[in-house]
């Protein structure tokens, strides 16, 4: 029956039509039906707690790897002679007072690429949300000590449009003079210090301070503390305002206040990192450093040195030869290469480049040794100038020997190994008075020592204190007008890609090289 | 879908005969006599036909005065009048082949080529298999008009660069799309990339989705080129199409068998002119202890007879010139493959099944690869009006330790290219590692590490099961309209695994009671599904034939991914994810879909005029829902004017204008481009109370665009083909014009931005270029025949827009070490800039005045176009008496490439540009000092010579990258008529070969200019880090029919 009905032509035209037809529309009933399901990406979210993103930022802050590291080996530990490397090519810089390309903008993209993005992200995350007050504000504080890294270190840099790729779609930001961004940094600490809320439950998942409010209001006014400080060279009415209100909102009140990332066995110290293995043989410290602190009696040495007594190669630096006794320290000279250090093996009391004294890598080197990024003994120093100024009440020699203890202390933090005995600790203090008439000097220099390995601090602290009194890298292939290097240039990338905003900025601040001194860094 | 099938089935089964007519038997065969079974017969002006059996025997009714036509796919079709006859014995003479030929078009639809409007190549099953290059893509180099192919040297398993018509956007994908038996497969590359530290240690050249593909498997390789031969395909298809055709049935009569060996060896070749007139050392100074562990430089002293060294292991060496080091670490490859074909054809169908097997042994030690393939292929008529057929490639293949590229640890032409130039290389063999298992430092560079060591101790695995074929169902209602149905699937699994050894150097030391070293253990699940229908009909009215084919294709594409690297180990030696201390696992998916639909017409007037109009709409799951849907026409037309004429002179045997216009929209970019993701990190971190918590954050580097639209070339084109003289010279030349509007681009943006890149709809760029192809036998005699095949092509392209804004005329694609590839407003694709010498408005190069250094201009300066304008070959084959000698001559010209390795051999003090000073001691460059004075400053030699790479200064080595080369050499022999008429052995063909043979021309120093490292677009001409070397390969291949 059915068979005969269809057997005509025409029906079986319009059956075929409407098989197509239906055939057609199961394949394509709606041509991008669950499109949207199915571009949507199943297993990295589109947000997180905001608080686990600020974790990442933190983090990012020391580096996330080996190579980045390199800008602090080559440049900021050799510009303040601590550190130093015979070797070029790609591990020039400081030890030459050479450009190098690769290593000068490893601060810039660590910062923007890895904290600014985060941190915007959290702060834009929480700042129309009244229960993330503290989170909001704690972003704040953050971000004004990664741009603060970041100006110290390049001068004029993109601040107000900087990390907003994705949310503005400032791909090209502009420069802005380190002048305005540094009054922002201030009024930035300043607002998110005073408002962060010790009546709102406490974020426990944060890694800084576990959401200890308090500690969070410190490090805010620690940083405006040395925020203002920055500026004593440039303006001192502003240094001065600001000092004032950082001591009045309250500091640091012992190393248990500390800014400092804990590292693991998991999460590394990446400058230990790479010491322990692809630089092992390459980094030494620099005899002026050894120097000053043998000739103090320093107790810190053993905790930052060792020599691999009668190396004559990386091979022999080996546990046997080790020893961080003080008297067998012997830092290596400023102003040689691999090459032309042979010559001077002999009067400096080694065998070869290798037997000269390095970082320690069971102490302050350990993979999982902490890295600190404000501390209650930099607060003291800087206290003690500052009272030496007369900007705030209290006597600098006090401040000055606070700072010193607190310093001494935190050796301990590094490793049980590594603590500094109370009577080792009288004695260096006693013997540390801060003597009239070379306050400055000793003042800086003391925190020349205490920020060892916070090569930011270091770097910056030294061009506006100009203390201590290093001698010219006597290297003879400088390219420096200047006796030190005064700032790192902007990446090639910026002038690949922003070469406007660079040259904006160049106009203003004057030439793209290693001479020119950032705004705080008045001659 | 079944359903539907059936009853269209039974719809069919129940038709009764509609006329009574006279029966008519007869039988088809050709002019020598054979059998052609399935043969078409038509009355003419019905729907009424039938088909020859196997012996070629037909039985028709049909009326007394109908005209009969008779076709076959090769052969000329004859219309015979019945004139009462009740049989009708008919000879079919064959097309003269390169009249009519057969083209596999979009789809997989078989088109007589000159009905085409476009260009397209072949290369049949010879060209493939008989001289075969390591990779299968290599052997096609120079043979097809318009096809610019490279590969990274890296053997069978490698990867190959495949671009039609220039590259067409700024980047992204412009390879063409692979499809085999009409079906789509993924064309993943997998070589490597990445810094050492991250996952990505890893830095293979884990190979494409074509080194599934066996070459003896391949009968026909087509390659539509332009956008409108690839119309049909949709947005994959913007720069042309690769299709393969298998083997799906045999050739001859009834059951075939056929034997194929190949046999090759690869010798590496070594294009360095090193200097070796100063030895191993630094600073002027020979090793004389075993520690100024120099190793990989070459600023030491000069060579006198007699001098020693003491080297790292604290042995004395003599102090005397290693050449050849090319040769003496690297091996000569063999490659070795057998494919065994056994084949049917009947009336009814056939079937094809190969099995094969591909051994290779690479140049570097230790390096292997094995590919066993199971093809099987078949066509049958199931009925009379329903064929099923179909095509399934099983290959299972064994990548051994594949080489390591483009990095510097474990890739072994980084260390060889840059070894000290006395280096003793039994010295670098026997101390691999110390007797704890730690690795033998060498030298101080300690990611220079031993070549030894690297490929003894460190390893990788890469295995890939995969399946791809696809099933149809065809069904004919009458002789004018068919369904068919298909279902296609590309599935594989790629597991990958390899290690950082326990003990390497240039890693950190694992905490008290592990090991160091690392090991990551990869899978990958790859499904591509494509589930098509076409519907095709055709009839002819009079002089004008219409074929009209409708179709739809939904695409689905997925990729999971597992990964796991553990750090440090228990239990030394023990590579396995349990043993590792901390664990890092990874998962992610991407999922993609494309429908579409479409149609296409083709309307022909008396078998000389063709007009071919096409439509298709794609909606991509990956774009903005408001632009997901993007609609593009084509239309081609051909011309058969000495079809057309009868007029013509008798020496124009054919010839052909043709015509064509065609749009295609492409989605170009990643899924979930248009969001920002975070991730949370796998390990924990303790808060100060020691209480472990989350850390997260955003995990990409690229700026998402929500708003994607689809990208969209625009391509005419239009050409001429011409025989001559009965087909003694041929020649065709096609012009065509593309134009690529609203690119998807990563731009390079400023850091500050906290992103490095940001996807764009940007720009509008154009390619234009003329193919040429021109075929002759300037000698045809009996016994001595010579031909000659030459093509070329031109391609240029214009940036014509860029960016969001007309402010916006350049942008980085990318590049580093003062190595940039930029896209710039009214210049070509692909611009190459470096840094340069600063230099005083008089032009003399300024120097440090207190270090003599060389200074740089800080401003970027443009060197050239990184891609090939001219590139093409010549092939002239002599055949006498049965032997055939070939040679392919081919060439790229019209090119610049900065060949960076040259700043790694000037600072290891390799380059004879290091030699000036090095007699004195110290450099004094010729130029000024900042305050214009003469320079006087003296330098130390090494310092002078490294210190351009700091500055990334490249431009002493920017270099036109053209070459001509003697790329093929084949000689063969046919056996067949020596062979006794009824032996087993029916044919027998045996040829020598050989590969890469000379470099007629060049312009790079130290390296062979088509040494790429990278596959991508964004590197082109970009070099660093030493390739692997070239090799020749030499070999025979031997083919048996049974």
């Amino acid at each position: 029956m059915i068979f005969k009905t269809l057997n005509s032509k025409n029906m079986k035209t319009k059956t075929l039509y409407i098989l197509t037809i239906l055939l057609v529309a199961n394949l394509f009933s709606a041509c991008d039906n669950d499109f949207d399901e199915i571009n949507t990406n199943k297993v990295d979210p589109t947000s997180l707690a905001p608080t686990f993103v600020m974790n990442k930022a933190i983090i990012s802050t020391t580096y996330l790897d080996g190579v980045s590291t390199l800008g602090m080996l080559c440049y900021n530990f050799g510009i303040v002679q601590q550190v130093i490397t015979p070797y070029g090519s790609s591990l020039s810089g400081g030890n030459y007072n050479q450009f190098n390309n690769a290593n000068t903008p490893l601060v810039w993209v660590n910062f923007y690429r890895n904290v600014i993005k985060q941190i915007v992200a959290v702060v834009e995350q929480t700042k129309d949300d009244p229960l993330q007050k503290n989170t909001y504000n704690a972003a704040r504080i953050w971000k004004a000590y990664a741009f603060m890294i970041l100006t110290d270190t390049y001068g004029d840099i993109p601040y107000f449009e900087a990390g907003q790729g994705y949310i503005n779609e400032l791909i090209r930001p502009k420069y802005d003079a380190q002048e305005a961004i540094y009054k922002d940094i201030l009024k930035e600490l300043d607002e998110a210090s005073a408002a962060l809320d010790l009546s709102q439950a406490a974020v426990t998942t944060d890694i800084l301070y576990g959401g200890n409010v308090a500690k969070w209001k410190k490090l805010g006014y620690s940083l405006m503390l040395r925020a203002g400080m920055r500026l004593s060279k440039v303006d001192e009415t502003t240094a001065k305002n600001y000092v004032t209100k950082a001591v009045a909102g309250g500091l640091f009140e012992s190393n248990a206040d500390n800014s400092v990332i804990r590292h693991t066995a998991i999460w590394n110290n990446y400058i230990a990192n790479h010491l322990a293995a692809r630089e092992k043989t390459n980094f030494y410290l620099a005899a002026p450093f050894v120097n000053y602190l043998k000739e103090n009696n320093d107790p810190r040495l053993p905790v930052f040195a060792v020599r691999y007594v009668g190396a004559k190669g990386g091979p022999e630096q080996t546990g046997a030869r080790a020893s961080s006794d003080p008297k067998v320290q012997i830092g290596m000279p400023m102003g040689y290469n691999d090459v032309t250090i042979n010559s001077v093996l002999a009067q400096n009391g080694v065998v070869s480049l290798w037997d000269f004294t390095q970082i320690n890598l069971t102490t302050v080197l350990k993979l999982d040794a902490p890295e600190f990024h404000v501390t209650y003994a930099e607060n003291q120093l800087l206290l003690a100038e500052a009272a030496f100024r007369g900007w705030v009440t209290g006597e600098p020699a006090a401040y000055y020997a606070k700072g010193i203890r607190a310093n001494l202390e935190q050796m301990a933090l590094y490793d049980a190994s590594a603590t500094i005995k109370e009577d080792a600790i009288l004695a260096y203090l006693a013997a540390h008075p801060l003597t009239a008439g070379k306050e400055l000097d000793l003042i800086n220099t003391q925190y020349w020592v205490a920020t060892f390995l916070d090569g930011s601090e270091c770097f910056a602290n030294f061009r506006r204190s100009g203390f201590p009194a290093l001698k010219k890298n006597p290297y003879p292939g400088s390219e420096i007008k200047e006796d030190f290097i005064r700032r790192m240039p902007y990446p090639d990338g910026e002038i690949i890609v922003n070469l406007q905003n660079v040259n904006d900025a160049i106009a203003r601040q004057g030439a793209n090289d290693l001479n020119t001194r950032v705004w705080w860094d008045k001659k | 879908m079944k359903k539907h099938v059936t009853i269209i089935l039974l719809l069919w089964l129940c038709q009764l005969p509609i006329f009574a007519q006279n029966k008519i038997t007869g039988k088809v065969s050709s002019p020598d006599g054979l059998a052609l079974p399935g043969v078409n017969i038509q009355i003419s002006g019905s729907t009424q036909g039938t088909a020859t059996d196997a012996e070629g025997k037909y039985i028709l009714n049909a009326p007394s005065d109908a005209t009969l036509v008779f076709s076959f796919i090769g052969y000329i079709s004859q219309m015979i009048k019945v004139d009462n006859r009740s049989v009708i014995d008919v000879t079919l003479d064959p097309e003269s082949k390169n009249l009519n030929e057969v083209v596999i078009t979009a789809l997989g639809i078989k088109k007589e080529a000159k009905t085409l409007g476009y260009a397209t190549a072949t290369v049949n099953a010879d060209q493939i298999s008989t001289n075969r290059s390591p990779n299968v893509m290599s052997s096609l180099q120079g043979k097809m008009a318009g096809v610019n192919i490279s590969t990274l040297s890296t053997g069978p398993a490698g990867t190959a660069k495949i671009r039609i018509r220039g590259q067409s956007s700024f980047s992204g994908q412009n390879s063409p799309l692979i499809v085999i038996n009409g079906v789509p497969i993924d064309n993943s590359n997998f070589a490597g990339g990445g810094d050492y530290g991250a996952r990505s240690a890893n830095n293979s050249d884990g190979g494409d989705g074509l080194s599934s593909i066996n070459p003896d498997d391949i009968e026909s390789m087509t390659v539509l080129k332009g956008a409108t031969a690839a119309a049909l395909y949709g947005s994959r298809a913007k720069d042309g199409v690769v299709m393969i055709t298998t083997k799906s049935r045999g050739t001859g009569k009834g059951l075939g068998l056929d034997y194929n060996m190949n046999f090759t060896t690869d010798t590496p070749l070594d294009f360095t002119d090193f200097q070796y007139e100063y030895g191993q050392g630094e600073g002027g100074v020979r090793p004389t202890s075993e520690n100024p562990t120099s190793g990989v430089w070459s600023f030491g002293e000069k060579f006198q007879p007699g001098m020693k060294q003491i080297l790292f292991d604290n042995e004395e060496y003599p102090y005397e010139p290693v050449y050849n080091r090319v040769r003496k670490f690297y091996n000569v490859g063999t490659n070795l493959t057998n494919t065994i074909t056994v084949s049917n054809n009947g009336v009814n169908g056939g079937f094809s099944m190969s099995l094969a097997n591909t051994d290779n042994k690479g140049i570097v030690p230790n390096s292997k690869f094995n590919r066993k393939t199971v093809n099987i292929g078949f066509s049958q008529n199931i009925s009379k009006r329903l064929t099923a057929s179909g095509n399934i490639n099983y290959s299972k293949e064994k990548n051994t330790n594949p080489p390591q590229l483009d990095a510097q640890d474990f890739a072994t032409p980084t260390v060889l290219f840059t070894l000290a130039n006395s280096m003793p290389f039994e010295a670098l063999e026997k101390n691999q590692t110390h007797p704890n298992g730690d690795e033998f430092v060498f030298s101080r560079f300690l990611v220079r590490n031993n070549l030894y060591y690297s490929v003894n101790k460190h390893f990788e695995n890469i295995t890939r099961d995969r399946l791809f074929g696809n099933v149809a169902l065809k069904y004919e209602f009458t002789n004018w309209l068919y369904l068919q149905l298909r279902v296609a699937q590309d599935f594989y699994v790629r597991n990958q695994d390899y290690n950082i050894p326990n003990g390497y150097a240039p890693i950190a030391k694992a905490p008290t009671g592990f090991v160091n070293g690392s090991y990551t253990q990869d899978v990958r699940r790859n499904t591509e599904r494509n589930l098509d229908f076409i519907l095709g009909g055709n009839h002819t009215f009079g002089n004008i034939g219409v074929d009209v084919t409708l179709g739809g294709n939904q695409r689905y594409a997925r990729m999971d991914y597992n990964s796991v690297t553990v750090q440090d180990f228990i239990q030394p030696g023990l590579y396995t994810v349990m043993n590792g201390r901390v664990k890092n696992p990874l998962y992610s998916l991407s999922e993609k879909k494309i429908n579409s639909l479409y149609g296409a017409a083709t309307i022909s007037y008396k078998e000389f005029l063709y007009l071919n109009v096409t439509a298709r709409n794609d909606w991509f799951s990956t774009l903005a829902p408001q632009n997901r849907s993007i609609l593009y026409p084509s239309v081609t037309g051909s011309f058969i004017f000495s079809q057309a004429f009868s007029a013509l002179p008798a020496w124009l045997s054919f010839g052909k204008l043709r015509a064509a216009y065609a749009q295609v929209g492409s989605d170009n970019v990643q899924p979930y481009s248009n969001a920002l993701y975070y991730s949370v990190d796998n390990n924990l971190f303790p808060n100060p109370s020691g209480q472990l918590v989350p850390v997260g954050g955003i995990n990409t580097s690229l700026v998402p665009n929500k708003n994607l639209r689809p990208l969209r070339v625009k391509e005419v084109e239009g050409g001429i083909e011409l025989k001559l003289f009965n087909n003694a010279i041929g020649f065709d030349f096609t012009y065509y014009h593309k134009t690529t509007d609203d690119q998807i681009l990563a731009a390079q943006i400023s850091d500050a931005s906290s992103y490095t890149n940001q996807l764009i709809n940007v720009g509008r760029s154009k390619n234009q270029g003329i193919e040429f192809l021109l075929t002759g036998a300037p000698v045809n005699t009996k016994s001595f025949r010579w031909d000659v095949s030459f093509n070329a092509s031109y391609n240029t392209s214009k940036v014509i827009k860029l960016g969001l804004s007309d402010k916006d005329t350049v942008i980085t694609v990318g590049g580093g070490g003062g190595r940039t590839l930029n896209e710039v407003v009214g210049k070509p694709i692909g611009q190459l800039y470096t840094f340069t010498y600063l230099r005083d408005a008089q032009g003399r190069q300024v120097f440090d005045k207190n270090s003599g250094l060389p200074m740089r201009n800080n401003t970027l300066k443009n060197v050239g176009n990184a891609l090939p304008k001219y590139f093409g070959g010549i092939t002239n084959t002599f055949t006498y008496k049965g032997i055939t000698l070939s040679a392919l001559i081919d060439f790229k010209l019209g090119y610049k490439m900065i060949a960076g390795r040259n700043i790694n051999y000037m600072r290891h003090g390799l380059s004879k540009r290091t030699l000036p000073g090095r007699a004195e001691g110290y450099v004094i460059g010729n130029g000024v000092n900042p305050d214009g004075e003469i320079n006087k400053t003296k330098s130390a030699v090494q310092p002078f010579y490294e210190s351009i790479n700091p500055l990334g200064i490249n431009e002493d080595f920017v270099s036109n990258a053209g070459f001509w080369k003697l790329r093929q050499l084949t000689l063969s022999y046919d056996f067949g008529k020596l062979l006794p008429q009824d032996w087993f052995i029916q044919g027998l063909r045996l040829s020598a070969v050989a590969n890469n043979v000379l470099i007629i021309k060049k312009w790079t120093e130290n390296m062979d200019p088509e040494e790429v490292l990278n596959s991508s677009d964004n590197a082109a001409g970009l070099d660093f880090w030493p390739g692997l070397p070239p090799t020749r390969s030499l070999g025979f291949n031997l083919s048996l029919r049974f």
